[in-house]
């Protein structure tokens, strides 16, 4: 954990911007002349549409996972003089000073957050990034004490357990599960992987390589595990190939490449029910690696990473960028279809489970939060695939307000991110939370603890609608609790297009 | 002779006529597998295969042979089955108790043995140079980093002859887990070598004395963060959670009431209030040192290995009272004493017998420990007040880890085997030796090797979960759970896959050899040859096709030159260590 390097350099916004901040050009400016190589390369006739569109109906879904519960309170703070001096009282030691935040400007014309009156919120000062994805860009929104509920909760409720709560609350791998699949540890299906079956579906249709429709860069979870749609596992640096299908390899001997794939993959109907599972799992990483080995040797940009690079979160992102570019053309073999139609993506970073060195670590692991996030926009934005892919942040809980010296212990509700072209960036969407004392506080079930206002069934809904799911039965089982929150959800107008 | 067909440029796993692999069967089978779990089942559903329909039950009963019996009671006690050891089992009747007896009574390391094998794996460190000087001709050039930490784990692992206590301190350190990859002290590696020989010492005492060692040990007060907990202040600082609630969650009662089976018998087990209770009880330690241990201010790493200490006013020293654990600690006991009376109290909760015995048999014998099995050892446990060697002996000895089953039985007595363990496996059947003494195999854990490395899980949660599911698999029909298959996906089959391809015949270039000579005799006999590496490996388990490719496949080599024998015994090592039907003990 000690040794992270700092953070490269996030490439310079794209000159592409200008246009579409710009809206309709004004008069009097002439179109740059790479406008022209824009229409070429634009898979659509409409070039001004096309800026960060590739207009084939592409999208794809970004999970990005932080591991152990991040410390949202030193994420999203507040700066104006009152809200600035409570949360230094009350965070003690781990308190950010006024000076080094980078405040947030939201838009104008976006609504006032309820709860913050007059007050201003900034970001940690490790993520200047996202400050500018927010107020320059306009492509990154924050979701304020977003967490898994059941129904809305009050602190009379949680307190008399008086509502329904959701399961094993506090407990890393439960809620991570939570999260991700709105039930405790043990769970086969993730709301990713209900999107994702949906998403295979189309793939199916268009006879793309449908088992990578939901694709994990991390480590085996529920996430983006669907129930047709396996998630297919990718290392972070990209697929590697299998030696032993290479008779150079296995003493110039096919019959022993043969014996191999025989063996590893076999299909003897008695065979043991895990030596079969391992057999499954061996049949797809050799088909679908070879297709994807195949298609992604075409891709040049964004480039493949020869080695790590000290941010595994970059690294995941740039080999997601790269199947992402290579997605029209992963058809099935012999087919000339338009490729992938929707891929759902799994990526994390971890460490953030900060009891202790919170305020040594916590700005290390947001730095490599911020780089890697800019550099999937600027990876999309060369792909102008910015309006079709939206990546979201979660973690396992929030924490507690209050230091216990040198850490934060265990919370409930927190502040996320959504990136993303067709993300209504630059604003805040949900409520601030009321803490006004270390144990008081309508949102405060204790040491500044969050109850949240927000439920993950709202962003699970709001994005997999953007996927364009609509089958009901697939949306009751990514928002399963939606029914017992009011018809508005709070992320209503979140994404468009 | 040799028998050698042209493969065509960059179509790694495209068709070939021999195995059905053609492009149609690729898109198809494609299809197939996206479309429904493991086996074919209907599309959007969950595989539902009833006990009757697994092809395992319809076979009866088998009686090993009394050869594979001991190889595979080697498989679940021990770190391999060399010849020898099932030869001299075989000889004493396959009288197990007398075996753990011998392993019982193995010596106890110190730092000053002769033989290196009979020295801690902190001397080992100390002995590979860890306390090198640096550039100021100090100590200090391995006081971060990770020095010594893999090489004296695994030579430990590789060469060591106490094999049931080495497998123990495996299990124990996939249950009571401290990482590497989050020691952030000076000196963390040696904190964590310190951890492996205070398991070693431990291992065969009581439950007890074990919870006790470990929650005083450097490694875990760093890990979960103990030390340095100190009293709520009056600025809202509070006690350090961390480790409270991981002890009760995973070291000792877990989440839920469990009966004597192990299975869950309805309600939670602790709640907020007892996790802020308890880190107030066990406030107050730090390590054992006149000032905090620090990079650049002269630190070695002896504090490393010494309990942690109390400081008295860090010490919450008002009552507590644990609710749903009815545990009241009175005001002005002290922090030793209300650490004493808070490990008394959770260690006499009816959970920790059954929770940890489940997790012992998952480790050894089974991912799917039958409940009779679980409550036999639970007793054991309880009768001998937690006396690990009782446990360990209950756990193996037990009729359902040792008789030939039929039906359901069979399929549920078995497991993945864990990466870590297969090499180790390989690795100890052909002497796999380091000619320089700096036993380089590194740290393992990366997808594109093994995927696990000891002391490197990427949480306190181990490298897999004890209830983890498979997920779009046949796996969980009867609510099986395979822990193992928790790191087992796409990436880590081909990076195993890859490794041991690699390394089959040693990696002389960092100083590893290995020796194959036991079983050049039998090159020329590639029936032979794979009969006994499938004893040794697997106890004769598996299947007679997968038997059949592989003696095919060897045969297909040619075997004049010693070098050509050689090259047989390999493959038929590689062949076997990557079928599925070894990768899964029984």
């Amino acid at each position: 954990m000690s040794h992270i390097p700092p953070h490269s350099d996030a490439p310079q916004a794209s000159r592409r911007d200008f246009l579409r901040r710009g809206g309709a050009l004004s008069l009097g400016v002439t179109l740059p002349a790479w406008g022209m190589n824009l229409a070429a390369m634009a898979a659509s006739a409409d070039a001004a549409a096309a800026v960060s569109n590739t207009g084939d109906g592409y999208k794809a879904l970004v999970c990005i996972f932080l591991q152990g519960g991040n410390d949202h309170a030193n994420t999203v703070v507040p700066v104006d003089a009152t809200g600035h001096a409570l949360y230094a009282r009350l965070r003690g030691g781990l308190a950010t000073p006024r000076a080094q935040l980078l405040p947030l400007s939201p838009l104008t014309s976006a609504p006032a957050v309820a709860g913050l009156g007059t007050g201003q919120l900034a970001l940690s000062p490790a993520l200047p990034q996202l400050e500018r994805l927010f107020n320059t860009e306009r492509r990154l929104a924050v979701l304020l004490n977003i967490g898994p509920l059941r129904q809305p909760t009050t602190l009379a409720q949680f307190r008399a357990r008086s509502v329904a709560l959701p399961p094993k609350l506090f407990s890393h791998n439960d809620q991570q599960s939570v999260w991700q699949s709105h039930a405790a540890e043990g769970s086969t299906v993730g709301w990713g992987g209900v999107i994702g079956d949906q998403g295979l579906l189309l793939n199916r249709a268009a006879q793309a390589t449908e088992s990578l429709s939901c694709v994990n860069l991390a480590g085996n979870t529920v996430y983006p595990a669907g129930q047709r749609a396996g998630q297919f596992m990718v290392n972070a640096l990209g697929p590697d190939r299998l030696l032993a299908l290479q008779p150079a390899n296995m003493l110039g001997s096919q019959d022993c490449v043969d014996a191999f794939k025989a063996l590893v993959g076999t299909q003897e109907p008695a065979v043991h029910r895990l030596a079969k599972e391992h057999s499954a799992i061996m049949r797809r990483a050799m088909d679908t690696n070879a297709v994807l080995l195949d298609k992604l040797s075409a891709i040049t940009e964004p480039a493949e990473r020869a080695q790590p690079s000290g941010n595994p979160l970059a690294d995941q992102l740039r080999t997601a960028a790269r199947i992402m570019a290579a997605h029209r053309s992963l058809g099935a073999a012999g087919t000339a279809g338009a490729g992938l139609r929707r891929q759902v993506f799994f990526v994390s970073l971890g460490g953030f489970d900060l009891h202790d060195n919170l305020s040594g670590q916590h700005p290390l692991l947001l730095a490599q939060l911020d780089a890697a996030l800019a550099q999937l926009d600027a990876d999309l934005d060369v792909l102008q695939m910015r309006d079709q892919v939206t990546a979201f942040t979660a973690s396992d809980f929030g924490r507690t307000l209050s230091s216990n010296g040198d850490g934060s212990d265990h919370g409930w509700g927190a502040h996320h991110f959504v990136m993303g072209g067709a993300v209504q960036g630059g604003r805040f969407w949900g409520d601030w939370p009321e803490v006004t004392d270390h144990d008081s506080g309508a949102q405060n079930i204790g040491q500044g603890r969050l109850l949240p206002t927000m439920a993950v069934d709202h962003l699970a809904e709001a994005l997999a609608r953007w996927m364009g799911v609509t089958d009901a039965d697939a949306l009751s089982r990514i928002a399963p609790h939606r029914a017992a929150f009011a018809a508005n959800s709070p992320l209503t107008g979140l994404m468009s297009g | 002779m040799e028998h050698q067909r042209e493969q065509s440029g960059g179509d790694l796993g495209e068709a070939h006529a021999s195995v059905a692999w053609s492009a149609a069967a690729v898109a198809a089978s494609v299809a197939t597998l996206s479309g429904c779990g493991g086996g074919g089942g209907d599309a959007g559903k969950a595989p539902t295969s009833a006990p009757t329909d697994d092809p395992q039950v319809l076979a009866g009963a088998t009686t090993l042979l009394p050869e594979e019996d001991a190889a595979r009671f080697l498989g679940q006690a021990a770190l391999s089955a060399p010849m020898a050891e099932v030869t001299r089992l075989v000889n004493a009747g396959l009288n197990y108790n007398a075996w753990l007896d011998e392993q019982f009574a193995k010596p106890a390391r110190t730092d000053t043995a002769s033989a290196l094998n009979g020295r801690t794996a902190y001397q080992l460190a100390l002995d590979q140079g860890v306390l090198a000087l640096d550039a100021s001709g100090q100590n200090y050039a391995h006081i971060g980093g990770d020095f010594g930490l893999d090489s004296a784990l695994w030579f430990r692992l590789i060469t060591a002859d106490d094999v049931l206590r080495q497998r123990i301190v495996l299990a124990l350190s996939e249950i009571f887990v401290v990482s590497q990859r989050n020691m952030p002290i000076p000196w963390g590696h040696m904190a964590c070598l310190a951890y492996w020989d205070l398991l070693e010492r431990h291992c065969f005492g009581t439950f007890r004395e074990l919870i006790e060692a470990i929650t005083l040990s450097p490694a875990m007060g760093t890990y979960l963060s103990l030390r340095g907990s100190k009293r709520a202040d009056a600025g809202g600082r509070r006690p350090d959670e961390n480790f409270a609630r991981e002890l009760l969650q995973l070291f000792t009662i877990g989440l839920v009431r469990l009966d004597d089976g192990g299975q869950p018998a309805g309600g939670e087990t602790y709640g907020i209030q007892d996790v802020t209770e308890l880190a107030r009880a066990l406030t107050g330690w730090d390590f054992d040192r006149p000032m905090p241990p620090s990079y650049t201010l002269g630190t070695l790493p002896d504090y490393t290995r010494r309990p942690m200490t109390l400081v008295a006013d860090r010490h919450d020293d008002d009552a507590k009272f644990l609710p749903s654990l009815n545990l009241s600690l009175p005001a002005g006991a002290g922090g030793a004493q209300d650490l004493r009376a808070a490990l008394d109290g959770i260690c006499a909760h009816p959970n920790v017998a059954p929770f940890f015995a489940r997790q012992l048999i998952q480790r050894l014998v089974s991912s799917n420990p039958e409940p009779v099995h679980v409550q036999r050892v639970t007793r054991v446990f309880r009768d001998t007040g937690g006396d690990l060697k009782a446990v360990i002996r209950a756990v193996l000895m037990d009729p359902l880890a040792r008789r030939s089953l039929s039906g359901t039985a069979s399929v549920r007595r078995s497991k993945l085997r864990e990466p870590m363990l297969r090499f180790v496996q390989w690795g100890r059947l052909v002497q796999l030796r380091s000619t320089d003494n700096r036993w380089s195999v590194g740290d393992l854990s990366a997808s594109d090797r093994l995927g696990q490395s000891p002391m490197r899980s990427p949480s306190v949660f181990n490298f897999f979960r004890p209830g983890y599911v498979p997920l779009n698999s046949g796996v969980s029909a009867d609510g099986f759970v395979a822990p193992e298959f928790q790191i087992t996906n796409e990436s880590t089959v081909i990076g195993y896959a890859n490794f041991m391809l690699s390394h089959i015949a040693g990696a002389p270039q960092q100083g590893l050899v290995v020796d194959y000579s036991e079983w050049l005799p039998l090159a020329t006999d590639p029936a032979k040859l794979v009969d006994r590496l499938n004893l040794q490996l697997t106890g004769r388990a598996l299947a007679a096709a997968s038997v059949d490719t592989i003696t095919r496949a060897v045969r297909s080599l040619p075997a004049t030159s010693a070098e050509q024998q050689l090259r047989r015994v390999q493959m038929a090592f590689y062949l076997m260590l990557v079928s599925p039907d070894y990768l899964v003990q029984r």
